[in-house]
């Protein structure tokens, strides 16, 4: 392409029109985004949200304090203290997450050996103070029970790929 | 020496080497789970396996004995695919609960595993389920987890010197049992724990506390008997949640004692967190400002013989040189580091020192022990005595006692008598073990605090030092004149001459009234309800014990994890702890206490620092600055001194009435307290 | 009633406000809209939604701009000229409005139809420069002064072209009446014949009003927000409203001199059923659509390049195209007002 064509075609603003067409056309294109509070996006089984605890169906909680996830976890944010129960089986005293410091990676899901621990596909867990985000055992549980068929389902389909 | 190839690479080695020392020799790592440097060699898991040359079949090196010459192949296609199948095998009937296991994390199975196990398992049957065994409140165990290894087996009767545990069945049926539902009955239980190779042995107070990872490790000395254990202080934030050994060859090789151990769960138990002062008969919550200041006032117009301190026998030698330098500026000569009374000739360091050393144990042709048990009192050293026995095999190593005719020491020990005119017949040559030790090349004689603490103390030392001396055991490359201490800052408060100057008062001259100010740098163990009702009592210390209880007022101050230290051990050995963890609440470092003490009293210590402390120390003694601890002997055969007393014939009796409740911290830890329970109590009751 | 309007003083000043308030009212609903309908169609253009929470598609969101913007703390820099701090948004606003007399929606139906409007225009958007000049200097803050010197050496350069652009209409007018420009354009508007000085209009119109592509005086990658960094609340809404106003002027500035004003496109039936003030608007909303298409597309301007195409290539391009017509009128013997 010669400077004159080149000259030519910056004289006649085609690169302007070109540039302009291009929003022009997108001025009428169906648009990529949702009505956020009222539509949902689609969720991935994989989608690592808010972190919940589970149980078995007999009520019995999973989580036998192996500390994996603590170990695991990259920002440092489970804290896990643990003794004997009365029946003498391995149980947290303690299981915080901070939330704050969390940054949903998926590691403590991947590193539970029992899927104990896993993150849900709920994201609307905004509060309005940090001290809120502090989740302990209770809070992760009561999670785990409110989250549970759901859970169970994305456990389900992922399964093949695990 | 013998010369062998491993893997290509020439080495020498001892004769009668086995082959996996040749390999260790040569830098190569071979898997084990059976074999143990200490313990005999079994044989039995295979996971050693390596090729030699000329042989066909792999050969498991722990017990192969080595031939000049020989090649050794560690890293072949053949060895590779042999420990692989072993491995296994040992998987085939291990349940995979690593999650839920204690020992996860510091597992020798979980770590071979990774370099030589299957990512898989092609066992389809059922796996083999036992149950488990009740080894007492120490060590639990999981012993479906068990892969019969038999080191534990091994530890407890070659080591511990308690043959109760045992094997039962073959084959896949083999069970590790202890035959009857009955507690271990040995000090170094605790030991099971680390030297199982699985989770089939692990820490009861510990169960699933914490994972190895998430400790903080600081080394530490062991204060709870004088031997000085090297131990490693594991701690998560605040808290220390567990103690394990350290290896020194010199002193407890890596053996660390259950009261050691497990002593740990007393840390946070009855802790002195802050100041107390005593408002109207009753301790109230004080600031160290009032604190001191209350000292300051009650101190003032109080010449100084009516001061008076006593050390107790955890202190760490810089609390107890503050301790010294604050009552010497206070005019105050009344000091006294022994509780119990003991009496020593302070004049030469070997009067009051284990001069033949830990390791001398094992060059020791014969031994005679004098009033004291040293299964209670030093466990760890007593595993020694055992060491050098069962190594010298039936007869080899003559063993006789005065005194404590119904302990079981753990080898065969002939009691001669009771009290010190056995000891007079010894000496007369009237007893059979006299030759015994004259015959011996390096005899050794054992004093311990059931002699030294009575009255005659020093009466019997002497007799001890002249018999060693009658029967050659002072010479210039031997000296085997010992005496065992129970008390890990004794060594340390002699070496620094906390003991009363002249026209100063002992421990007893300072009770009944003795006394006007008494200064307790935690000291229990003596009789507190003897401190006279006008005399006013400041306890300096970690835990509200007897002294607490006394106190007037009361300086919150640290357990051996929350200071630097130093400590010397029965041997004299100086060796250095330091901190594991920060003291709790307003509770300072003791030599801190002391010296800013010194300051409000108007009598300000010159030192700032740690450092200008220890220079301190090593001025006053120099064994402090000396870092190395050597073997020594002396041609000086001078006797201590004998003391006022004359020998009396009184038996000598145990100086230890209960193993697990000797100090604050031990009275406070919930498991020493089981263990007293389980232990000490039910012997009284079956004695009485 | 006539009568009272148009020859009694008192009623000769209600018409004025009357008239003043008629162009205002809707004016400034028109800006506030805009700003609405910038994010309306930026949103679009980018695959995007826009406002939509504040009443139904998002109209009320003007409102809670505005309400946000009213309820808002007035702070004022302590470094800062407090007179002028506070004069420079009502002189930059006031200017804006102020231009709107001259501006005929219709024949003859301008506030103040004057002879010179041209000139009038011209005089009040060079101005213009002064608010943001007094803004930049009286903030105090390097930000603000860099955004202002930015600002008023950018509008002084594009108003050089729109200048000769302007000249090369009137040599075709004849007249610096804005009522006789657009009648001018009875035949052919003007962006026909004319349609290089058209573009070169509209380009400098954007330049003129510091908007994108030639935004760099706000500059939010480097300038935070250019010369009104420091302003908040009220004093920042006059800059906002005084700065949407100036697009309006410049889009009727444009459909009156190119666009051909409030005449329809042909001036035949059914076209011209509708009213000129609507053609007028239509063709003003039309030009701040293309304001906003532009800055939706292209990034912003470096500044050199922002003063090379205003200096080397407006306005030589713009002066030689002023003479050359000037010359071809001059030779065909159609220059009006028969001055040859």
């Amino acid at each position: 392409m010669g400077t004159l064509s080149k000259a030519a075609r910056s004289m006649l603003l085609s690169e302007l029109v070109t540039g302009m067409s291009v929003t022009l056309k997108a001025f009428f294109k169906p648009k990529a985004t949702i009505n956020y509070p009222y539509e949902k996006g689609v969720l991935s089984p994989r989608f690592r949200g808010e972190h919940a605890l589970r149980r078995y169906p007999n009520g019995e909680e999973r989580c036998i304090a192996c500390k994996l996830c603590e170990a695991t976890c990259p920002a440092e944010a489970i804290t896990i203290e643990a003794e004997p129960r009365d029946d003498g089986s391995r149980r947290t005293t303690r299981y915080d997450i901070d939330m704050t410091k969390c940054i949903y990676c998926g590691l403590c899901e991947e590193a539970c050996p029992v899927d104990a621990i896993v993150e849900g596909p709920n994201y609307e867990f905004a509060t309005e103070t940090r001290e809120e985000l502090m989740y302990n055992k209770d809070k992760l549980l009561a999670n785990g029970d409110r989250w549970e068929s759901v859970l169970a389902r994305r456990l389900e389909l992922d399964a093949p790929y695990r | 020496m013998v010369k062998v190839t491993v893997d290509g690479l020439p080495v020498e080695v001892p004769a009668g080497s086995s082959a996996l020392q040749a390999c260790e020799a040569a830098g190569k790592e071979i898997p084990r789970f059976c074999y143990h440097e200490r313990l005999s060699v079994a044989g039995n898991c295979r996971m050693c396996l390596v090729e030699v040359s000329g042989g066909r079949k792999p050969v498991a090196s722990c017990g192969f004995p080595i031939g000049e010459g020989m090649h050794i192949f560690t890293d072949t296609e053949v060895v590779r695919r042999a420990r692989r199948a072993v491995m296994e095998f040992l998987l085939i009937n291990h349940p995979l609960d690593c999650p839920i296991c204690d020992q996860g994390g510091e597992c020798d199975l979980q770590d071979q595993a990774f370099g030589y196990g299957a990512d898989h398992s092609r066992y389809r049957e059922n796996k083999r389920a036992v149950t488990d065994k009740y080894l007492g409140p120490l060590v639990k165990t999981v012993m479906t987890r068990c892969i019969q290894c038999t080191r534990c087996i091994r530890f407890s009767t070659e080591i511990a010197g308690v043959p109760e545990l045992g094997g039962v069945s073959r084959g896949e049926n083999l069970e590790i049992t202890n035959y009857v539902e009955k507690a271990l009955t040995s000090e170094l239980s605790g030991n099971l724990i680390d030297i199982c190779p699985v989770g089939a042995l692990t820490s009861q107070p510990y169960a699933f506390t914490a994972r190895s990872w998430e400790l903080r490790r600081t080394d530490s000395i062991d204060v709870c008997d004088a031997v000085g254990t090297n131990i490693v202080m594991h701690a998560r934030g605040a808290a220390v949640l567990r103690i394990v050994p350290r290896i020194n060859d010199e002193v407890n090789e890596e053996w660390l004692s259950d009261k050691g151990r497990f002593v740990v769960d007393g840390f946070r138990r009855r802790r002195l967190d802050r100041p107390w002062g005593r408002v109207d008969g009753r301790l109230q919550p004080a600031s160290w400002q009032d604190a001191f200041s209350t000292i300051a006032t009650r101190l003032k117009n109080v010449p100084g013989e009516r001061i008076g301190a006593i050390a107790g026998d955890m202190c760490d030698a810089e609390s107890m040189m503050a301790l010294k330098d604050l009552m010497e500026t206070l005019g105050s000569s009344n000091i006294d580091c022994r509780q119990d009374g003991a009496k020593y000739d302070t004049s030469r360091r070997d009067f009051y020192t284990f001069n033949s050393g830990i390791t001398g144990i094992e060059d020791a042709d014969a031994l005679l022990i004098v009033g004291t048990i040293p299964r209670q009192e030093a466990p760890v050293l007593n595993a020694r005595i055992r060491k050098r026995f069962l190594a010298a095999g039936r007869g080899g190593f003559p063993i006789a006692m005065i005194g404590a005719p119904n302990a079981d020491p753990t080898y065969a020990a002939t009691v001669l008598g009771e009290g010190p005119d056995t000891l007079a017949k010894l000496a007369a040559g009237e007893l059979p073990f006299a030759d015994v030790l004259k015959n011996a090349k390096n005899p050794m004689v054992i004093v311990g605090h059931g002699a030294l603490t009575r009255p005659d103390g020093q009466a019997i030392a002497k007799a001890c030092w002249d018999l060693a001396v009658q029967v050659g055991a002072i010479t210039a490359g031997w000296h085997g004149f010992n005496v065992l201490h129970t008390a890990a800052s004794r060594v340390a408060g002699l070496d620094l001459g906390l003991v009363p100057g002249t026209g100063g008062r002992d421990v007893a001259g300072m009770l009944d009234g003795g006394v006007d100010v008494l200064w307790l740098l935690g000291a229990d163990e003596f009789a507190t309800d003897r401190i006279g009702p006008e005399t006013f009592v400041i306890y300096q210390g970690h835990h509200g014990d007897a002294g607490a209880a006394r106190a007037d007022v009361i300086l919150p101050g640290t357990l051996y994890a929350e200071k630097p230290g130093t400590y010397t051990n029965t041997e004299g050995r100086v060796q250095e702890a330091f901190r594991a963890i920060m003291p709790p609440g307003d509770a300072r470092e003791d030599w801190r206490i002391l010296r800013a003490f010194s300051e409000v009293a108007g009598r300000k210590l010159p030192y700032d620092t740690l450092e200008a402390l220890r220079a301190r120390m090593a001025r006053a003694n120099p064994v402090f600055g000396q870092p190395a601890w050597v073997r020594h002997g002396t041609t000086d055969t001078t006797a201590p001194q004998a003391g006022p007393v004359s020998v009396s014939s009184d038996p000598f009796r145990p100086v230890i009435a209960d193993y697990y409740l000797t100090h604050a911290v031990c009275r406070a830890s919930p498991t020493m307290e089981t263990c007293s329970g389980i232990y000490v109590h039910p012997a009284i009751e079956a004695a009485e | 009633m006539a009568d009272f309007f148009f020859h009694t003083t008192p009623g000769q000043l209600l018409l004025i406000v009357l008239e003043t308030l008629a162009v205002l009212v809707p004016l400034l609903l028109g800006v506030a809209y805009l700003t609405l309908a910038e994010r309306k169609v930026m949103a679009a253009m980018q695959l995007r939604k826009g406002p939509n929470v504040n009443g139904p598609f998002g109209v009320l969101q003007a409102f809670a701009d505005a309400i946000k913007m009213l309820t808002k703390e007035t702070v004022i820099p302590s470094g800062a000229n407090r007179m002028l701090f506070l004069f420079a948004p009502f002189l930059t606003f006031s200017l804006a409005m102020v231009a709107w007399a001259v501006i005929p929606t219709g024949n003859g139906l301008a506030i103040a139809n004057i002879n010179v409007g041209v000139l009038y225009l011209l005089a009040i958007s060079s101005l213009g420069v002064y608010g943001i000049l007094i803004a930049g200097w009286a903030s105090n803050s390097k930000y603000a002064f860099l955004g202002g010197l930015r600002s008023a050496a950018q509008m002084v350069s594009y108003e050089v072209s729109i200048g000769l652009v302007i000249v090369s209409v009137l040599l075709a007018v004849g007249s610096l009446n804005l009522n006789d420009i657009v009648l001018a354009q009875r035949n052919v508007w003007f962006c026909l014949p004319m349609f290089p000085m058209f573009i070169v209009f509209f380009i400098s119109a954007l330049a003129e009003t510091n908007r994108a592509p030639f935004d760099l005086p706000e500059g939010e990658s480097e300038l935070v927000a250019g010369f009104f960094v420091e302003y908040s609340a009220l004093a920042f809404g006059l800059f906002f409203l005084g700065e949407y106003a100036n697009m309006f002027l410049m889009s009727g500035m444009v459909s009156i001199l190119f666009l051909g004003g409030w005449l329809p496109p042909l001036g035949i039936a059914p076209f011209t059923w509708i009213p000129g003030p609507l053609w007028l608007i239509a063709k003003i909303l039309f030009c701040l659509f293309v304001f906003i298409w532009v800055r939706a597309t292209f990034p912003r301007y470096r500044y050199d390049q922002l003063m090379r195409l205003g200096w080397k290539v407006f306005l030589p391009f713009s002066l030689a195209w002023m003479v050359l017509s000037a010359g071809f009128l001059m030779v065909t013997g159609l220059l009006p007002g028969g001055a040859g």
